[in-house]
């Protein structure tokens, strides 16, 4: 891109490079210096004995598990029908589809939580996998749609034509050909799943029922404000996300890059 | 006679395949704004308290509360500040690491991890960093710069500044990935032929590469503005939107009226109502202003490229949305 020229000039961005990405490690450096003051690594074990630790763990890979299968059912079956079905009116479904992408999630807390105390959903999974599935649902269709688009039909007429039932085609054209776009979709739903943090707190009022982002919470009640445990827990809490992150940068790149390219 | 070969119709009976997507996401959607505009016009504190109807009084007291306008005011701010730190950063990091810098894995994985990491799991750390016997303090004393220590949370001179420091911290990350893709899309040939028409870096930045990454830059205007109008989690986490309202945020607003001690459901729904509006206004205007001057046409290599990179992409042409829109990815 930028042509560097000379060892000094490399040398020197190397080093402003550097330098620019400390301020990045600051907060990770203070969260784990911090969790380690007082009686060290034991804090951490200490973290560990709370019971109910494990819990929130199970909490968020329930929600994210619920939300990725229905937001994958239901949008390779939406592209499946935009893209390769005769439906009446189906521009107009579109439409109406993606005006709910811009949505912001706090506009729907009011009428949601009426709605949950009514309906006795308030305290259960689905008052936070439905809606974090519904807000997901037309941006993943939009990119599945385009996806799909790119697939020749000749391969869904070629299949038609050998007698197989839209179901079958479904299955055996359409979602193995779609696997690359629904990683990425799987990913981007995955981060926002597990990283939601208003949804859970309005509806997961039961403590057995929170998830990691509703962790730090926890131990300050917990420990009341002792903070190289709390630090400890956030430590506990951030690792399998980054671990993640690490050993899956690809598709964690990609799935957080579907999100913007529009 | 010659028989014509039936092209294949589409085959009938989509509708079946649509109705998930359609009932859960329209469905959901569509009758929360409706419930939402139905119990604005009521001051109700939820529960089975009486629900007393008062028609616009609500949006009233919004428009005339300076909380609210303080909100809007810091949205704005802070919207100012995210997005142009995302695009210097992202720009700067993602042309330097184009540039043959070693250790480029190394440097992403850094500025990538504050955007994976969820803002709840981190505020606790944040808050050890800014708090008055925190590290930025302990830099500046360390720098000699001891005068300058304050409690930067707990005043409300400086609230502000920290949540929208924070909300950059996990912001570069998401515009440097966006940008090193879009960066990475753009020919050789035409960098080759700026530098052979004598064209140095800084030159190369402002006139080739900038221009064509246009469309990353207007994308990213959008999302953190629908990211700020909505923001809670760093807020909430941080400063509880406090002290006295200084980093108030329409999203802290209607959550402590849903759930706040002295709650009125039927206020609620107004701000949500508002927020809506601006939210659905600015996305229609910044999508249209973003195709005003579509960037520099590509060359047909160029395209042939993009079209085998980036598959998703396409839907930029095919089925833009009528508010192109900013995705919940977009909390970065």
């Amino acid at each position: 891109m930028l042509e560097i020229r000379g060892k000094f000039r490399k040398i020197a961005l190397q080093v402003v490079v550097t330098i620019a990405v400390i301020p990045f490690l600051i907060p990770i450096y203070t969260m784990i210096a911090r969790s380690l003051e007082g009686r060290g690594w034991s804090n951490y074990l200490q973290v560990l004995k709370v019971p109910g630790f494990g819990r929130f763990f199970l909490n968020s890979a329930l929600i994210a598990t619920g939300s990725i299968t229905i937001v994958y059912l239901a949008t390779m079956m939406a592209a499946y029908a935009f893209s390769k079905l005769r439906v009446r009116f189906k521009e107009v479904y579109f439409w109406m589809l993606m005006a709910a992408l811009t949505l912001p999630e706090v506009v729907l807390i009011a009428p949601l939580y009426v709605t949950a105390v009514r309906t006795g959903m308030l305290g259960t999974y689905w008052a936070v996998i439905l809606p974090v599935a519904a807000l997901q649902i037309p941006f993943t269709t939009l990119i599945a749609r385009s996806y799909v688009d790119g697939i020749p039909d000749a391969l869904f007429e070629a299949a038609r034509i050998d007698g197989a039932n839209a179901w079958r085609v479904f299955w055996n054209i359409l979602v193995p050909l779609a696997k690359p776009i629904a990683v990425a979709l799987g990913v981007l739903v995955l981060i926002n799943a597990w990283n939601s943090y208003l949804l859970p707190k309005m509806f997961l009022i039961n403590d057995d029922m929170g998830t990691v982002t509703l962790l730090p919470e926890f131990f300050k009640r917990q420990y009341n404000d002792d903070t190289p445990k709390v630090l400890a827990a956030a430590v506990l809490t951030a690792l399998p996300e980054v671990l993640a992150y690490i050993l899956l940068q690809k598709q964690f790149e990609r799935g957080m890059a579907a999100g913007a390219l529009k | 006679m010659v028989r014509r070969v039936r092209t294949a119709r589409p085959i009938p009976g989509g509708m079946r395949w649509l109705s998930p997507a359609l009932i859960l996401s329209v469905g959901l959607i569509y009758y929360c704004i409706f419930y939402s505009g139905y119990l604005s016009t009521f001051s109700w504190r939820g529960g089975r308290t009486p629900m007393k109807p008062v028609g616009l009084d609500n949006y009233v007291k919004a428009l005339e509360s300076p909380v609210f306008w303080q909100a809007i005011i810091h949205t704005l701010v802070f919207f100012v500040v995210v997005y142009t730190v995302q695009v210097l950063g992202g720009v700067a990091f993602s042309a330097a690491m184009h540039s043959g810098i070693k250790f480029a894995t190394l440097y992403k994985v850094i500025i990538f991890t504050p955007v994976v990491i969820a803002p709840a799991i981190m505020a606790p750390a944040h808050i050890q960093v800014w708090s008055s016997g925190g590290t930025v303090n302990a830099i500046l004393d360390r720098l000699g710069l001891a005068s300058l220590a304050q409690s930067w949370i707990g005043q409300s001179s400086t609230s502000l500044m920290v949540v929208t420091a924070v909300q950059c911290w996990g912001a570069v990350g998401f515009g440097f990935l966006l940008y090193h893709a879009a960066m990475g899309q753009i020919d050789n040939d035409i960098l080759e032929a700026a530098r052979l028409d004598g064209a140095g870096n800084i030159r190369t930045l402002f006139s080739v590469i900038l221009p064509n990454v246009r469309g990353t830059t207007v994308s990213l205007g959008i999302l953190n503005f629908i990211t700020a109008l909505k923001l809670f989690d760093n807020p909430w986490l941080l400063t509880q939107g406090g002290p006295a309202h200084s980093s108030e945020f329409l999203g802290t607003m209607i959550y402590s009226e849903v759930a706040g001690q002295s709650r009125n459901i039927g206020y609620a729904s107004a701000l949500s109502m508002i927020l809506l509006v601006i939210a659905i206004v600015i996305s229609v205007v910044m999508s249209v202003w973003g195709r005003e001057r579509p960037p520099r046409a590509p060359s047909r290599r160029q395209a042939k490229r993009a079209e085998r990179k980036v598959l998703t992409s396409k839907a930029t042409e095919r089925h833009r949305p009528p508010a192109l829109a900013a995705n919940k990815g977009g909390d970065a």
